[in-house]
């Protein structure tokens, strides 16, 4: 069965009106309910929120070296803020789920396939 | 012996508007045989290759767009088989029928299903860009070569092929579906395919290089009418 990422994606100082206690409530509620339904289904893989990009490390080949570093790799406004990974019979199927995650998240959602179909 | 006064005047302009006439179903009937848009466009394209040589000659066969499709699909089959990628997807097609090892004789097939009403839907995903729409649907249902929708569109041949590429790479690795959407669907579904025709005739209303656009949508408009379930 064909895999596909599905990214949160957050955008830096884009926060909008904060979310309220009972709005996050709501939101958590929702991503729990949305989980489940995953794993009944059968979609579900994996998934998971991520930390802050800060918490970020980086590691890269430098001069033959490897060397370790502080920060995201990316400097961008832009930072995935958690993913699931799932598996679709075809892309509809997978849009079909990143509808209801981002109705979830409140969070726009990038859809991508993974390279190798039965990876 | 078929009239041969018909078959004289038979010349490459009237195979190549026999061509934007058929091609467009054959394309869509052998991308649902082979479930792969390279090997249906190739095979088609060399089909009529085919058909060029043969007709002004021969003479037009019974069922043009029928012959097409069936020689197309010979073609198809005789280079999967020498490829070893193309063997993998022939041993997982249940289509094979014993009848055609036979290349060069292609036996007419009876009616075709219609497939072009998927292949719209296919091409003007919402997950392709307008721009790839627009232009898929030119090149696969309305049998534009590359250079003909690059000129429509005022770019260069080379994006325009750039454009087609990435489209269909985006098609197959994302697997973007082969099917009519759902009922429920439709409404959403519909809206970038009347989009695209409408942009398919502007072009050829702002365009006075390539006036056959305005037709084209025409075309394709009245093939989605026809097909549509109500």
């Amino acid at each position: 069965m064909p895999k596909y990422l599905l990214s949160v994606h957050s955008v830096e100082g884009e926060v909008g009106d904060p979310l309220t206690d009972e709005e996050m409530q709501q939101s958590w509620k929702q991503i729990q309910v949305l989980n489940e339904e995953m794993k009944s289904t059968g979609a579900w893989v994996f998934g998971g929120a991520l930390h802050e990009p800060e918490t970020a490390t980086v590691v890269r080949m430098s001069g033959g070296e490897v060397l370790t570093s502080d920060g995201p790799f990316a400097e961008s406004k832009e930072h995935l803020g958690g993913f699931y990974i799932i598996e679709a019979e075809d892309l509809d199927a997978a849009l079909a789920w990143a509808s209801k995650a981002t109705v979830a998240v409140m969070k726009p959602i990038e859809v991508r396939p993974f390279r190798d179909a039965e990876a | 012996m078929r009239d041969g006064d018909a078959a004289a005047k038979l010349d490459a302009a009237e195979v190549g508007r026999i061509f934007r006439e058929e091609s467009g179903r054959s394309v869509a009937a052998l991308i649902g045989v082979f479930g792969d848009i390279d090997v249906a466009e190739d095979a088609v394209q060399e089909a009529f290759a085919v058909a060029l040589r043969k007709w002004p000659g021969d003479g037009l066969p019974p069922n043009p767009g029928g012959w097409i499709t069936t020689t197309a699909r010979n073609r198809a089959i005789d280079r999967l088989r020498r490829e070893s990628r193309g063997r993998e997807l022939l041993s997982e097609m249940a289509v094979l029928s014993p009848g055609n090892d036979e290349p060069g004789l292609p036996e007419e097939v009876g009616p075709m299903q219609d497939d072009r009403l998927r292949l719209i839907f296919t091409c003007c995903h919402p997950a392709l860009s307008t721009q790839a729409q627009v232009a898929l649907t030119l090149r696969l249902l309305g049998g534009l070569s590359t250079k003909e929708v690059a000129s429509s569109f005022l770019v260069a041949e080379p994006t325009m092929a750039r454009r087609l590429v990435r489209a269909k790479r985006k098609i197959k690795a994302a697997r973007i579906p082969y099917r009519v959407p759902e009922a429920h669907e439709l409404p959403d579904r519909l809206r970038p395919v009347l989009a695209v025709l409408y942009l398919v005739y502007n072009a050829g209303l702002t365009n006075p290089a390539e006036p056959g656009l305005c037709a084209e949508a025409i075309r394709l408009a009245r093939i989605l009418a026809t097909l549509m379930p109500d």
